[in-house]
């Protein structure tokens, strides 16, 4: 380089100090995670798990992989995880990966069997798709093998039924709970009680209760449902409203229909209220945006994930702390509640050796058993509060139950008797085509809600396009 | 260094086209895995009836098209104003580079939630103070089709703008010194003189700008996921969705490719012309 | 003397009225900035507050959190800067070559090049997922700089020869008929000159290589984690962390603007058909 650029400081002078720099907190960053889990690893009770009469070491060596979402659940986990490392000798590595992706990367991963995971956080609704292709295990050879399953100790039955069947496929479990949510009636106890209003115990009611509140110019929106594309975002409130009209996605020859008269009528339900009592935003809204929205107090009334209470029920980000009231969700014409049934369902890779996939079903007992749920809840020393923990008896007495209950006024009692009563395993067809089908109905959905399209014809433009995809074309 | 480089280049490049073609040849369902199988041309076909891959075409070149010459015109325009000043350019040239900086997925995000979002963000309050009214930007098909030209506009033409800058900087003074001494005036001077010299530059940015304008992703899937309904459906979305979300490989190689082709097609035109100045 | 006050007024409002454009053209970046600086529950107020109490706790979260993102920005700036350098080295001897050595056939090659660049990502991913996979590169910073030089060694080419063909060769003939080898040409003669184009360069491909996300999040994993998606995890799947993600963003853009402050300063000596006498209005 000639003398002038030497004095110019050339992106090269720059650069090479950046990489100094960069390389001086890289050293100061690596370490320090590794010191804080040694710290750690000394002040560990592991009684808890090793009164399971099983050889937590058997796979001693191995490196389990798990691709998890962002959320305070796994991340709780995560903190964990060196309990589990000095439990069995087994390194485990996460990847958080956006739920916008997760699924796609699992598929690609499962479909090209490279084996880069292990396991991850499983959308149950994929299932079908990875039983079809034999892409994960079925874990009745992992529980039943009392090698590798204490089940008097892990108690699998304690888990919701409804999140137990929801990852099953033709009789065979393909995933184990970890967290899930159930979707529950949430509305403004403060507003209500001043009108006189009672949370609506049917869709018509809903409607009423909204009317009342419904006033836009000062910023109040009766209701609101989420309105975002996709398969697990309309997807997930459209097929409550359908079995509330009594509708059901396959018709009595087996075949799926989407446009039979109760969807119909289900879908104008839907883009109706939400056109009446959401804001416009709604069209394009998810959970989150609800939350926020109702957070800051300007929803009366929706109807979402139960979960939302991590926005909604957080004094650093609510405005309607100790307002909030929850109930199930309002019968329909038919007479029938839905609630969603979502968990988030770890499967094991198939294409891994066998010895890693042994390791891999040790990690997911250690991570859904009762002992870890309570670990990465209320006996979690940070913050955090999980709201979806798998098992049923936790939820019923003892600690956790009275650190949740205080979400709203009946949250748990909502929540617990939507799980027992209102749930439908089929509330949305599970077939291995799912991905297509929920995203290509999610489109139409959103297209009647914003008004390009009427019901009934959105619904049979649905209809040609599902056919063909269970065609296969 | 340059042969090794290029080979490498051209075989990390030329087995990913390969692979597509072969794979725009079948039919792959991942849900389906036991209907795989050659089909030819039979994807291709399928795309011809297909009225969504035609709307999103339309609307990519709509999108494509407006983008471009929108930053081109302002970009073009800032950096012929920011040259007449020339004591605080470079507060421009660093406050400029600021939204190309800012990482696209949040950019969309931003945009979506906190600007646009009718009642409760940024731009639907200013635009109601301003008596302009509210309206649903990102939920309405038309406003939303315009939005999310606006948001990619905003985001690239700070790179026009520092383009065209250096330019224009590298222009000879006397050629305007002898205009101004014709008494031709400003409109003149510029039409005459500027542009046929910054011609090659303004080649080199639309082609630049088109291809990440084809290429935009993250951007309009955070802002919009290709919504309402499939309004701002660009091709490449809707390959990503055909692929990901619907698991058909083999249709969505064969988007890829159509995409692919029309890209070339156009880049090609304006690689002649570019030969021609 | 009043032409010169004239064109001293004529300046000042040219100045205000750039000025107020710039300002509103950077807008959502600055309330970035200021929502950084917000209380969660002061985001989503709306009217939306200009005053309230300042708060560093984002920040603080940010860096030394339990989610801190500093082990991301090392992430990407391993793969930005290896992407930038390989690069650079390789493309802007590449691109003079092309430019002047008159190769055989290097017309379709240039189109070639810059044609491979066109290819849409989502066509990509399937295979470069294979092929890493295949050489065992996946979730490596190897398997993710080569994927990266793959997009942007054609656009460094591409836009280095655009400029290497519009320089005037003068000087280099000079040069050369000092009996000075090409290769020295090249490096003491045109190097120099060609300061600018490389800096836009580096600029764009180091920019290009920090914000990608797609083949980040897919090719990566739990070794290579970049910032982009790091930030993206703030959206997390109970709620929003807007504050925190305003505060990741501004973060992650630092180490770009600095680079870009360090090489505007050699963009000014012109991008095209500089090195000719009086150029510049400066």
């Amino acid at each position: 380089m000639s003398k002038q650029s030497r004095q110019d400081g050339t992106p090269d002078q720059s650069r090479r100090k950046a990489l100094k720099a960069g390389a001086a907190i890289g050293a100061t960053v690596l370490g320090a995670p590794w010191v804080a889990r040694f710290a750690h690893a000394q002040g560990m009770d592991l009684g808890a798990y090793q009164s399971a009469k099983i050889n937590w070491r058997q796979a001693e060596g191995q490196t389990v992989r798990a691709a998890v979402i962002p959320a305070s659940y796994f991340d709780n986990l995560i903190a964990l995880a060196p309990e589990f490392e000095a439990l069995t000798g087994i390194k485990v590595v996460f990847d958080k990966v956006p739920p916008g992706q997760i699924r796609q990367k699992a598929v690609l991963d499962l479909s090209s069997k490279t084996g880069n995971i292990s396991t991850h956080a499983g959308d149950p609704m994929y299932l079908p798709l990875y039983a079809a292709n034999k892409w994960t295990d079925p874990l009745e050879n992992y529980l039943n093998d009392p090698k590798l399953t204490d089940k008097a100790w892990f108690k699998y039955d304690d888990i919701f039924e409804a999140w137990r069947k929801a990852d099953m496929v033709d009789g065979k479990t393909y995933g184990i709970p970890y967290d899930g949510e159930m979707t529950i009636q949430t509305y403004r106890k403060d507003l209500y009680d001043a009108k006189g209003l009672k949370p609506a115990d049917t869709l018509d009611q809903i409607v009423s209760n909204a009317k009342a509140l419904h006033d836009p110019d000062k910023r109040m929106w009766g209701f609101c449902l989420r309105g975002m594309p996709g398969a697990g975002q309309n997807m997930y409130i459209y097929p409550s409203l359908l079995g509330a009209f009594g509708g059901k996605w396959f018709d009595a020859g087996g075949k799926i229909k989407v446009n039979s008269p109760e969807a119909v009528a289900a879908l104008d339900w839907y883009v109706t209220q939400n056109n009446a009592f959401a804001p416009k935003a709604a069209q394009n809204w998810n959970w989150p945006d609800i939350a926020d929205a109702f957070a800051q107090g300007t929803i009366a009334s929706f109807i979402d994930g139960h979960s939302a209470a991590t926005v909604i029920a957080n004094p650093e980000r609510s405005k309607v702390m100790g307002k909030i009231g929850f109930a199930r969700w309002p019968k329909g014409p038919s007479g029938r509640r839905v609630s969603s049934i979502w968990n988030w369902a770890m499967p094991i890779n198939s294409a891994l050796p066998e010895k890693a996939r042994q390791a891999t079903w040790l990690f997911i007992q250690w991570a859904a058993s009762e002992e870890t749920q309570a670990r990465t809840s209320f006996k979690f020393k940070g913050p955090g509060k999980r709201y979806g923990v798998n098992r049923l008896s936790m939820w019923k007495t003892g600690p956790y139950s009275k650190t949740i209950g205080d979400a709203g006024s009946n949250f748990l009692e909502a929540s617990l008797d939507s799980l027992a009563q209102d749930t439908d395993v089929e509330w949305r067809p599970r077939v291995a085509q799912w991905p297509a089908i929920g995203e290509t109905m999610a489109k139409i959905v959103q297209s009647a809600l914003v008004g390009q399209v009427k019901s009934k014809q959105a619904l049979d433009d649905a209809q040609i396009q599902v056919e063909r995809i269970m065609r296969g074309g | 260094m340059v042969a090794p480089g290029l080979l490498v280049l051209v075989a990390t490049t030329t087995f990913p086209l390969l692979y597509l073609l072969w794979q725009s040849l079948q039919n792959i369902n991942l849900a389906m895995p036991g209907m795989d199988r050659y089909i030819g041309v039979g994807n291709y076909v399928r795309m011809w009836e297909d009225s969504r891959f035609w709307g999103a075409l339309s609307y990519t070149g709509i999108y494509t098209g407006v983008t471009v010459v929108l930053q081109l015109v302002i970009g073009l325009g800032m950096a012929m104003l920011v040259l007449r000043i020339p004591r605080a350019q470079w507060a421009f040239r660093v406050a400029a580079i600021l939204p190309l900086v800012l990482a696209p997925v949040v950019v969309g995000l931003f945009w979506r939630t906190l600007m646009l979002t009718p009642d409760f963000g940024i731009v639907d309050y200013a635009s109601r103070s301003l008596g302009l009214g509210s309206h649903n930007w990102l939920g309405d098909p038309e406003l939303a089709r315009f939005s999310v030209i606006a948001i990619h506009t905003w985001q690239w033409t700070p790179f026009v703008f520092l383009y065209m800058l250096a330019a224009l900087a590298a222009l000879p003074e006397d050629l305007y010194e002898a205009a101004k001494i014709d008494r031709a005036n400003a409109f003149r001077r510029f039409m005459h003189i500027t542009l046929p010299l910054i011609r090659p530059a303004i080649v080199v940015v639309v082609i630049l700008r088109m291809t990440v304008a084809l290429a935009a992703f993250a951007a309009i899937y955070a802002a919009t996921g290709g919504g309402p309904g499939t309004a701002t459906e660009i091709v490449n979305l809707y390959a990503y969705r055909v692929s990901f979300a619907e698991l058909s490989l083999g249709y969505g190689a064969a988007v890829a490719v159509v995409l692919l082709a029309i890209t070339l097609a156009v880049a090609a035109v304006l690689f002649r012309i570019r030969r021609a100045t | 003397m009043s032409r010169r006050s004239g064109s001293a007024l004529r300046g000042a409002i040219l100045m205000a009225v750039s000025a107020a454009l710039l300002l509103v053209w950077i807008l959502p970046v600055l309330l970035s900035v200021l929502t950084s600086f917000k209380d969660e529950k002061e985001v989503l107020a709306y009217p939306p507050t200009v005053v309230f109490e300042a708060t560093l706790k984002n920040y603080v979260a940010v860096l030394a959190g339990p989610s801190s993102i500093v082990p991301n920005l090392t992430s990407s700036l391993i793969i930005a800067l290896a992407t930038t350098i390989l690069s650079i080295v390789i493309a802007v001897p590449a691109a003079y070559a092309i430019a002047r050595l008159r190769l055989p056939g290097r017309q379709p090659l240039g189109f070639y090049v810059l044609a491979t660049q066109l290819v849409p990502p989502i066509g990509l991913i399937i295979p470069y997922f294979l092929i890493l996979n295949g050489i065992g590169w996946m979730d490596s910073y190897k398997g993710l700089v080569l994927i990266y030089i793959t997009f942007s060694l054609p656009f460094a080419i591409w836009l280095m020869v655009s400029y290497f063909e519009d320089i005037p060769r003068e000087m280099e003939e000079a040069a050369l008929l000092d009996r000075a080898s090409r290769w020295q040409a090249f490096w003491y003669v045109v190097l120099p000159q060609a300061r600018g184009a490389i800096a836009v360069t580096v600029i764009f491909v180091f920019l290009n290589a920090w914000n990608e996300f797609l083949f980040a999040v897919i090719l990566g994993g739990a070794t290579v984690k970049p910032v982009t998606v790091a930030m993206y995890n703030y959206i997390n799947t109970e709620q929003t962390q807007w504050a925190q993600l305003c505060a990741a963003a501004l973060i992650a853009m630092l180490p770009v603007i600095v680079l870009g402050i360090v090489a505007q300063k050699h963009i000014v000596k012109g991008l095209t058909a500089g090195a000719v006498k009086g150029s510049g209005r400066r």
